[in-house]
């Protein structure tokens, strides 16, 4: 089976009405269960139209699986759930290969993998053996078993949680794994009115179960084809480049974003710009989206640290000093201003 | 650490502070008070300076005591002008104060005061004393000037800019008495600068705490430091070169003019010259002719009605300098003047009486006229020379004097002149007065101007001709600059602009070369204040002219001098003026009496008094001098102007290029009105996103220019919901908000950002409909909101234009410090140092 990549195999756009009247509904959907987070479950359906993955990171009780869930159930497509133990092996992911008595030979037994989406569950639980099984699943959509490589589905994405708070007996997710998730996003407690809502809601019985489907994966397969073709200025090209270079600039941090930060914070922004009816990104895309996008990537320095400067401050006060780019500051252009190398004093 | 520790500490640094402006204040006092030593060369004794020092201590303690109690700048001001009033009150009495308080009499006495103040610039000399009105204005002006300092230095902690009142005070006494400032009055008032400077900075650096020496003390007080000790070093090389430099650069003072002026143009140590013995006699006339002022020196009576000039003085010796003179020598006048002189043919001797009375000469000449015959009224030190026909002393000045003598006008016949030979080569007056020093080019000028005349008085006519303006000479005090090397070469050939001593002393240099005895005479013209037959005689009527002699006839007075610009001028009838216009009367019958040279438009020489600074001003200045000073001021002020309004005209230039008129028309039309966001494609979209582009651009200016901070990080969507936000631009709610016309601030901002955002950044821009009106409805908007100072700032001194240029120069400038930089390490690159450093 071969992965539909090109505009014609993911079946085409769908114009920009229909796009946001299906968006519109998925989002309605989730919001059954998940009341008041309208901007998180925007966003979380932002990261699958941009094929990334989601990772959500919050305290427990707050909603993170259900919302992996129910955006799963929103689609009908197919969806797994790992639940991510320290006695997981990569193989209950990934899939093995058994012997198959009758004709004499190994065969492929599909991991949870293999599906449209696929929740883990506290992955920062699993090995960091069982971790590194989702690398090559995640980034090149496919699985390599005994030396034969299967192509997963599209749509496919990975939505994990996992608990900031209780450390003991976790492995913390290593970076080569971080900056595969598009988005890192924080569900935080609900106000007091979605809370008492959801009382009344959850009281009787769990509206996970009875939410149905809204759209399926051939559709969602049309909606990322619309999303690649949302227009994207150089100026924002810039922008985002600019964004990323300022981390690895910034003396807060000791480790900046990645080139693949930058590939995401552009898909992901042009999945937003969809999501809000436009067929162009603008730069307060990008600036919505640099902490959830970039903030989980980085590393602060020691006093950073020391002085509780989370990553999201940091990036959040980079987005608030970096000057827009103009036409008057083409990126032909040598820009005095910010090129801090020829201001380094001499040494010798 | 306890509390009342922790609450100490700030208390001391404040403590400290306030007091370090205490300290400040008082330097500034001091340095002013040093910065007006310069005004020293313009007073008799040092009473002005007492006064002076007496108002600047009162307007520092009464700025003292304003900061000890906290009071903002402007309270501070008005201390400090309050404190100059009373000094002002308790110097300069007039008996109706209040106590110590000044009342309307008192201020009424300042008036009269004052009134006084124009008189006494006018009629006295310097050094002026004994003038309470001048006295009062000197301690004003200082203290007022004192009052700007502080303010510069201790309100505003700018004491650079205090330089400039400082500055202010040494150009009073450099205008009106120039040359005669000595220079150590202005190192004094470079110091009390350097001290203010100085005493700042240590006070900043005290600020930051206690100084730190590098060997565990902190310091208090000034200690060496070697960074210190190079800028100090630094600072007074600097200091040495800048007033050395003018000294010894010929160029800066008044240069080779000096050295070809006959000996006139000296140093201009003498001034009005006291000691008549020890002072050179045409250092002191410079001294004299250097002054703004104008001073009447000299007031005699003649029976002669048409008198020729008074003779003070002679040059008549060629040295490297030029023309100089030398000492005369001569009998007591008292023991017998050489009698009446024969009547010969071709002269004739008018017996005439003259009583002059010396006002305010104090040198050891006394002026008479040509051959006297008596002179009574004068003791035996005076004495005559009959050679240069000057009355001179060796032992006392002529101050107060009042003598009257007999003098022989001689009228010579211009036709006998014609006849007169010259004389043989042995003769000791043709020895000694006919010799010049070599110079090609006026040998070649004479020899082509006699060729072929044989008369010797004919030829000094042909000569006396060539300083027409025909040949180009004009009367000018500024000389022209140094062309040749040879003084004399640059007036006859180069520059031909001078004044009566360059025509007198160019004259007789070519009569030499011609080979006849000649010389310069010097003394007054006879002015241009005349009461019958009373004439007043002023600084500015100094004069000077040629003699030469003939065989027979003596020494004959020619002027070369250029009569309009010399007021009392005369051109005799044997020397007819060479610029006047052919005239019967003047071409010569032999008794005819000299031709005034008066001018009739030439004005009163009191229009004078305040232009003719530069020395040899014989006869005032001329009014080219006048015209060139005012086109110059005009000049200045409508560049200055220019400069002023050149913010706001670029500003006008580009909202009009930005927001065309054209484009404001369909605003109103029904497209205007249409929901935005609508995109058309009918207008080529490179067109809309500009448009779009110089609107915003424009807007952005504007936000500038009411003081709307701006953010380059914000999006224009941001931008523009906060601006609403922060400058109210929506409507209250109970409007109708769907009416674009009627809701335009906020509609108007929304629009543009979108029309922003979607030029920039979406495939197709909105249209460019309604965005001129919307800009202008916005400034209009921003324009009520703002205060006066805002508003006027904006439209003349635009922050956005000045802002951008800022921008521009520093990226420049920045660029330079990059390029510089790079070429600095390209340099050290192959630099041989670098094999050293890299070796060890």
């Amino acid at each position: 089976m071969t992965v539909p990549r090109s505009r014609e195999e993911l079946g085409g756009a769908v114009p920009l009405d229909e796009f946001r009247t299906v968006t519109d509904a998925i989002v309605g959907n989730i919001e059954q269960v998940i009341e008041g987070k309208t901007a998180t479950v925007r966003l979380a359906l932002a990261v699958l139209l941009a094929e990334g993955h989601l990772l959500i990171e919050d305290v427990p009780g707050v909603g993170k699986t259900k919302l992996a869930k129910s955006l799963a159930r929103s689609i009908d497509c197919t969806v797994r759930r790992i639940q991510f133990t320290p006695d997981l092996l990569p193989s209950d992911v990934t899939g093995v290969s058994v012997y198959n008595q009758d004709n004499h030979d190994f065969e492929f037994k599909p991991g949870a993998i293999f599906a449209n989406l696929v929740v883990g569950d506290e992955i920062n639980r699993a090995s960091p053996k069982t971790q590194s099984a989702l690398l090559e699943c995640m980034e090149e959509r496919q699985v390599t078993v005994d030396g034969t490589t299967y192509e997963l589905q599209v749509p496919f994405m990975v939505v994990a949680t996992q608990n900031p708070i209780e450390m003991e007996g976790t492995y913390p997710l290593p970076e080569a794994q971080r900056d595969r998730f598009s988005a890192r996003i924080g569900m935080g407690y609900p106000d007091a009115g979605s809370e008492l809502t959801m009382l009344d809601v959850h009281g009787a019985e769990d509206p996970l179960y009875a939410l149905a489907p809204v759209s399926d994966a051939e559709k969602v397969r049309r909606l990322i084809a619309t999303v690649r073709e949302i227009h994207v200025a150089d100026e924002i090209k810039q922008y985002a480049v600019d964004l990323v270079t300022a981390t690895r600039e910034a003396p807060d941090l000791r480790l900046g974003a990645s080139p693949r930060a930058t590939l995401h914070l552009l898909r992901t922004a042009r999945a937003i710009a969809a999501l809000d009816g436009r067929d162009h990104v603008l730069p307060d895309d990008l600036q919505s989206l640099a902490v959830p996008v970039l903030a989980h990537r980085v590393i602060s320095t020691a006093d950073a640290q020391l002085s509780r400067r989370t990553t999201d401050a940091i990036i959040a006060d980079i987005v608030h000093r970096l000057p827009l780019p103009t036409e008057r500051t083409r990126p032909s252009q040598p820009r005095p201003s910010t090129d801090r190398s020829q201001y380094q004093p001499r040494r010798g | 650490m306890s509390a009342s520790t922790a609450g100490a500490a700030p208390a001391r640094t404040r403590k400290r502070t306030v007091g370090s402006r205490h300290h400040l204040g008082i330097v500034a006092g001091a340095a002013t008070l040093l910065a007006a030593a310069p005004l020293i060369s313009l007073y008799e004794g040092l009473g002005w300076l007492v006064d002076t020092a007496f108002a600047v201590a009162l307007i520092v303690a009464a700025a003292t005591g304003v900061r000890a109690l906290r009071g903002p700048v402007g309270l501070q001001v008005l201390a400090m002008l309050g404190g100059l009033l009373l000094a002002l009150t308790w110097l300069f009495r007039s008996g109706e104060e209040l106590l110590f308080l000044p009342t309307t009499g008192t201020l009424a006495h300042f008036g009269v005061l004052l009134d006084e103040v124009p008189d006494v610039v006018a009629n006295q000399s310097l050094p002026v004393g004994g003038s309470e009105g001048l006295q009062l204005l000197t301690v004003i002006g200082v203290g007022l000037i004192a009052i700007m300092v502080d303010l510069a230095a201790v309100g505003m902690r700018r004491p650079a800019l205090a330089g400039l009142p400082m500055l202010a005070i040494y150009s009073v006494p450099v205008a009106v008495h120039q040359g005669s400032v000595p220079w150590w009055t202005f190192m004094i008032g470079v110091t009390g600068y350097l001290w203010l400077i100085s005493a700042d900075n240590l006070d900043r650096v005290r600020r930051f705490g206690r100084r730190f020496t590098g060997d565990g003390r902190d310091v208090e007080h000034w200690e060496p430091s070697p960074l210190a000790a190079a800028g100090r070093r630094l600072t007074v090389i600097g200091l040495l070169i800048a007033v050395a430099l003018p000294l010894v650069v010929p160029g800066m003072t008044s240069g080779l003019v000096d050295r070809f002026g006959n000996g006139l143009g000296g140093s201009g140590e003498g001034g009005v010259g006291g000691s008549p013995t020890a002072v050179n006699l045409f250092a002191a006339l410079d001294g004299l002719l250097n002054r703004e002022t104008t001073e009447e020196l000299v007031r005699f009576t003649t029976t002669d009605s048409d008198p020729f000039y008074l003779r003070i003085g002679v040059a008549d010796e060629i040295t490297e300098r030029g023309f100089d003179h030398r000492a005369p020598d001569g009998g007591p006048v008292n023991e017998g003047l050489p009698g009446p002189s024969q009547p010969r043919p071709g002269v004739t001797y008018h017996p005439h009486q003259a009583e002059v009375e010396i006002l305010q000469w104090d040198m050891n000449r006394l002026p008479v006229f040509a051959d006297p015959t008596a002179i009574e009224g004068l003791d035996d030190r005076w004495r005559y020379d009959p050679d240069q026909q000057v009355v001179f002393s060796d032992d006392t000045g002529a101050a107060g004097l009042e003598y009257r003598f007999e003098y022989q006008r001689p009228q010579f016949d211009p036709a006998a002149l014609r006849r007169a030979r010259p004389l043989p080569d042995d003769h000791p007056i043709q020895r000694e007065f006919a010799e010049v020093l070599p110079e090609e080019r006026v040998s070649d000028q004479v020899d082509e101007l006699i060729e072929g005349i044989a008369s010797p008085y004919e030829q000094v006519l042909a000569i006396l001709a060539f300083f027409s303006r025909e040949n180009g000479f004009s009367y000018s005090l500024d000389t022209g600059s140094e062309v040749t090397g040879s003084a004399i070469v640059d007036f006859l050939f180069e520059n031909r602009a001078g004044f009566c001593v360059q025509y007198a002393a160019g004259m007789a240099w070519m009569v030499r070369e011609a080979g006849l005895p000649a010389r310069v005479a010097v003394g007054f013209s006879r002015g241009s204040q005349r009461t019958n037959n009373t004439y007043l005689l002023t600084n500015h009527n100094l004069h000077a002219w040629t003699e030469v002699y003939f065989d027979r006839y003596g020494w004959v007075p020619f002027d070369a001098t250029p009569s309009s610009s010399i007021a009392g001028s005369i051109a005799p009838a044997w020397a007819p003026d060479p610029n006047a216009p052919p005239d019967p009367n003047a071409s010569g019958g032999p008794s005819g009496p000299g031709t005034p040279g008066e001018n009739p438009d030439f004005p009163d020489d009191n229009v004078f008094e305040g232009l003719a600074p530069e020395p040899g001003g014989g006869g005032g200045g001329p009014t080219e001098t006048q015209a060139v000073w005012q086109s110059w001021l005009l000049a200045g002020a409508a560049v200055l102007l220019v400069l002023l309004i050149l913010p706001a005209l670029r500003r006008a230039q580009l909202r009009r290029q930005r927001l065309p008129r054209r484009a404001a028309s369909p605003a109103t039309g029904p497209r205007a009105t249409a929901a935005p966001g609508v995109v058309t494609s009918g207008e080529p979209a490179a067109a809309a996103r500009h448009r779009a582009h110089a609107v915003w651009d424009e807007l952005l200016d504007t936000l500038i220019d009411f003081r709307v901070p701006l953010n380059p990080a914000e999006t224009p969507r941001v931008t523009a919901e906060r601006v609403i936000r922060e400058c109210r631009l929506d409507p209250p709610a109970d409007t109708d908000t769907t009416a674009t016309a009627r809701a335009p601030g906020g509609a108007g901002m929304r629009l543009l950002g979108r029309a922003e955002e979607r030029a920039r950044y979406a495939p197709q821009p909105l249209p460019a409909t309604g965005l001129v009106s919307a800009v202008r409805v916005i400034r209009r908007a921003l324009a009520g909101q703002s205060t006066r100072r805002v508003r006027l700032q904006a439209a003349l001194l635009p922050p956005s234009t000045l802002l951008h240029w800022r921008t521009v120069t520093g990226d420049a400038v920045a660029r330079a410090a990059v390029r510089a930089t790079r070429l600095g390490d390209a340099l050290a690159r192959i630099s041989p140092r670098r094999l050293l450093h890299s070796t060890r």
